[in-house]
């Protein structure tokens, strides 16, 4: 039980990193029937970024390990603050290189064309950075704590909490202000959206520096997990795909479910044969596209004949 | 251009033959390999992605399949390299099916997705499943093929290979040419148009995964044999996407890109090699802007540089084919054609067919019209089976159609046109008409893939039927344009053609003369009195009441999804209730419009 206990903690808390990315695909698809299929490389710069920025201010050079002493709640939010902000700017750039070329001319460049992007990131990051993984403390300390018996990191109380936070947020900039209502018209129609008044092509980079913002708050958040490394992106970005998809591409709270439900199943299925995970969710969700192809949340599209 | 084609085969395979004489080492051989194993696995993958229409994220799936069916097959089961390979393609086939199950009812990133999912799950398996894929450790010793004892050096892998990709070119590139490279356009670029002229969308995605599985895992099970090693490690997530990216970066959806594609990356990898970072940077790199400066690929690219002539039309093209519209059947009888009863279709609250009924009698042209909103189109699309009714029977020749598929109707005999026009708007106006005739022209996979003579003749007959219905509308000096590029109102005219293609019984048009001006709504009339003439019965959406009452001999008046009124023109434009329908007046206004009509 209290096994279980801890591997719906667990889940949760990394259910909470794959919703954060999802709804960043979420945004940006909505409004441009596209997504940066290389966000992983965008949890890179996310963690790296910080924790350099720590140990730097703790006057060490901007790689190796850093001890929990030289951080504290307030020097973590800072730094996490520095590194959505660095992650966010280099969100326009990806727009500006991979995907305004290729919005609305169908086909599969901006695929491509978005890996191509985080493959040059993934690599200008090992370049600074090396291919060694850093340990990153918890802000909260590394102490377990003792939860109903269960222990509980208290990073994962941390991610869960900050995550929940930022969703609950942007669920209501999306559905209560202009911009979330500008937001919605132009995944409506763009053209209508522009004959009204809305700067479109500004709302397309806001959303993709909000998706990008995402990816790196993603990263800084789940260092203390998974240690700060270049190789850390592609598969939590994948599953968070995953999320996105299996929730429903088009619908914001869909993709936070699908996250929580992918963190929790995996963490549920670890807990029985952790070489099954894998397998487990992605039959699981091929099982849940054929039967409703447009995912738990999404909009089922019907072409107009 | 057959000749260009002959003399490049010719002479790529003497520039394999003179390979012993060229200073070439074993690395180089490895590197002529690899291309040839690339080329394998892109050059199927460009059927699912160039041509269907269909992406796929987990083709290192498939390449494991067949590597580890080779393998297996020679480590464990003792059974010989040539019959591995054939093996290795048979279950190639099999996992494309099975990852065609899903696959075909999802579209766009749900597709994406699952096939994400599936080359995962075979990564994992293989990498987990140690007793049976023995992980990373690896399957040791697999044995390769040999001729007259004597095993194949690394010159002789390059030859093999080399000769199984122009194999595999040759039967693509027959297959692509005809009705198949046409049916697997048309489901990409119009599904609902595909669908009309008798074409299954599911079974066409099936057969392009189906293709692309095979060459992929013969590709997967010439690297095992060749490597005479094989584990897990080779089946990664980046696999795939480096498949894709060849077809992509080669040009997707022309026969020559993933031959581009796969020299260029190949050398490209090897010779940037020797700088791991740089090889990354630049991979990036070139996917990042080369897709910017060469939307379509390579081939693309060079297929601006070298645009041949344009085809020309002559009449003695045509002269060969007999039209459509040449036929002389005996008359329609009247007799009924088509019999609705109690058709029924609701969305939620509105009900756009509410309980209808009435019958379509074989010769004859029917108008059906009502205001807009009325529920006509949906109707239409109920008969064309393009929408399910919720209750209801349509019975055709005495077949019920309800609940069938619309390719399904398509094939026993109904052809329709589109209101908002569903061309396949990259191809010919020709190729157009051909997928209208899809269905008739007999050519079976196999013969398809071989270039068998009874397909080619199938082929050119077809060509000369379409170009002769073409001519016979007035389309012919268009024939080799793209149809987007027409003229409006030749567009909507090729969509008849297009239908009539199918040498339908019963032929639905949908607003045809929406958009056209009076002149162009003249000739349309008497295309569709000819149409008559040639023994194909008539239904027509339509406002324009002039072309209504000049040419239908019954009209059906739907409003508010009920049928309020049928008969002959003259009663139907007397009758109080159209015209209060069509005025909103109540009763008496309509009896005074009425009297003043």
């Amino acid at each position: 039980m209290t096994a279980i206990l801890q591997a719906l903690a667990s889940g949760l808390a990394l259910g909470a990193i794959y919703g954060l990315i999802a709804l960043g695909f979420n945004i940006t698809y909505a409004t441009t029937k596209t997504f940066n299929f290389g966000q992983g490389a965008f949890l890179v710069p996310g963690s790296l970024v910080g924790v350099s920025l720590l140990l730097l201010a703790a006057g060490k050079p901007h790689w190796g390990n850093l001890a929990p002493s030289e951080m504290t709640l307030l020097s973590y939010a800072l730094a996490t603050l520095a590194s959505v902000a660095v992650v966010g700017a280099i969100g326009i750039l990806l727009y500006y290189c991979a995907i305004k070329p290729f919005v609305g001319a169908g086909g599969l460049n901006w695929v491509l064309s978005t890996i191509g992007f985080g493959i040059i990131l993934q690599n200008a990051a090992l370049a600074v950075w090396g291919p060694a993984s850093i340990a990153v403390p918890s802000p909260l300390g590394n102490e377990v704590w003792r939860i109903a018996g269960a222990g509980i990191r208290p990073q994962e109380v941390l991610i869960a909490g900050v995550a929940i936070s930022v969703m609950v947020g942007l669920d209501i900039v999306l559905r209560k202000t202009r911009f979330g209502k500008a937001l919605r018209a132009v995944a409506f129609n763009p053209q209508a959206a522009a004959i009204v008044g809305i700067n479109v092509e500004k709302i397309v980079i806001i959303a993709f520096v909000i998706s990008s913002s995402l990816a790196g708050l993603a990263g800084m958040l789940i260092a203390p997990i998974t240690t700060a490394s270049v190789f850390i992106g592609l598969g939590v970005a994948l599953k968070a795909f995953s999320a996105a998809i299996v929730g429903g591409l088009t619908s914001p709270r869909g993709c936070m479910l699908g996250g929580f439900l992918l963190g929790i199943i995996e963490a549920l299925v670890g807990l029985w044969r952790a070489e099954m995970r894998e397998i487990t969710i992605f039959l699981l969700i091929i099982i849940v596209l054929v039967l409703r192809p447009g995912g738990l949340m999404g909009a089922r599209s019907v072409e107009k004949i | 251009m057959g000749l260009v084609h002959g003399l490049s085969l010719a002479l790529l395979a003497a520039a394999l033959a003179l390979l012993p004489a060229l200073p070439l080492n074993d690395f180089h051989l490895q590197i002529l390999f690899t291309i040839g194993v690339n080329y394998l696995a892109a050059a199927g993958l460009n059927v699912l992605v160039g041509y269907a229409g269909q992406k796929s994220l987990g083709h290192a799936g498939l390449f494991a399949v067949g590597a580890y069916t080779a393998a297996i097959a020679s480590v464990e089961w003792g059974i010989s390299p040539w019959a591995s390979l054939l093996l290795a393609c048979g279950f190639g086939a099999v996992f494309g099916l099975v990852i065609a199950l899903p696959s075909v009812r999802v579209s766009g990133p749900s597709l994406a997705m699952v096939t994400i999912g599936f080359g995962i799950v075979v990564e994992k398996i293989v990498t987990e499943w140690t007793d049976i894929f023995k992980g990373q450790a690896g399957l040791y010793g697999i044995s390769a093929p040999s001729i007259a004892g004597r095993s194949f050096t690394n010159l002789h892998w390059v030859w093999f290979v080399g000769a199984l990709c122009i194999v595999t070119h040759l039967m693509l590139r027959s297959l692509l040419r005809g009705r198949y490279g046409r049916a697997f356009l048309a489901v990409q670029m119009a599904e609902p148009a595909a669908q009309s002229v008798g074409i299954s969308v599911s079974r066409y995605k099936t057969l392009a995964f189906v293709v692309s599985a095979v060459t992929c895992a013969l590709a997967g099970a010439v690297v095992a044999q060749q490597n005479q090693y094989f584990n897990s490690d080779f089946i990664t997530f980046n696999l795939s996407i480096f498949f894709l990216v060849v077809v992509i970066f080669g040009g997707s959806g022309s026969i020559y890109g993933p031959l581009l594609g796969s020299v260029v990356l190949t050398l490209l990898d090897a010779w940037l090699a020797r700088w791991p970072a740089l090889q990354h940077f630049s991979y990036g790199a070139l996917l990042l802007f080369s897709l910017y400066l060469m939307p379509n690929g390579l081939a693309g690219a060079l297929g601006a540089l070298f645009r041949g002539r344009p085809k020309i039309f002559d009449r003695s093209q045509a002269d060969a084919g007999v039209s459509v519209l040449a036929a002389r059947p005996s008359a329609g009888d009247g007799s009924a054609l088509l019999v609705v009863a109690d058709l029924h279709k609701a969305y939620g609250g509105i009900v756009p067919v509410n309980h209808v009924g009435f019958t379509i009698g074989a010769g004859k042209v029917h108008a059906l019209i009502g205001p807009n909103g009325a529920g006509k189109t949906t109707l239409l699309n109920l008969l064309s089976g393009h929408v399910a009714p919720d209750s209801g029977s349509i019975r055709f020749q005495g077949q019920e159609l309800a609940g069938q598929p619309a390719h399904r109707v398509a094939s026993l005999g109904i052809a329709r046109t589109f209101q908002n026009l569903k061309l396949f708007g990259d191809l010919s106006a020709l190729d157009n008409v051909l997928l209208g005739a899809h269905r008739h022209v007999e050519a079976s996979f196999p013969a398809a893939l071989l270039g068998l003579p009874a397909s080619r003749r199938a082929e050119a007959q077809a060509r000369a039927d379409a170009l002769a219905l073409l001519a016979d509308l007035g389309l012919g000096e268009r024939a080799f344009e793209p149809a987007r590029s027409l003229p409006y109102g030749l567009q909507r005219r090729l969509e008849i053609a297009r239908a009539l293609a199918s040498r339908p019984k019963l032929l639905l048009l949908d607003e045809p003369a929406a958009g056209l001006n009076p002149q162009e709504t003249h000739e349309l009339g008497d295309v569709i009195k000819r149409i008559q003439t040639a023994g194909v019965t008539v239904l027509l959406i339509e406002h324009h009441m002039d072309l209504v009452m000049g040419i239908s001999q019954h009209v059906l008046v739907l409003d508010y999804g009920a049928l309020i009124a049928e008969g002959a023109p003259d009663a139907i434009r007397k009758n109080p209730r159209v015209i209060a329908a069509y005025l909103g007046a109540d009763e008496d206004a309509a009896t005074v419009a009425e009297s003043v009509a």
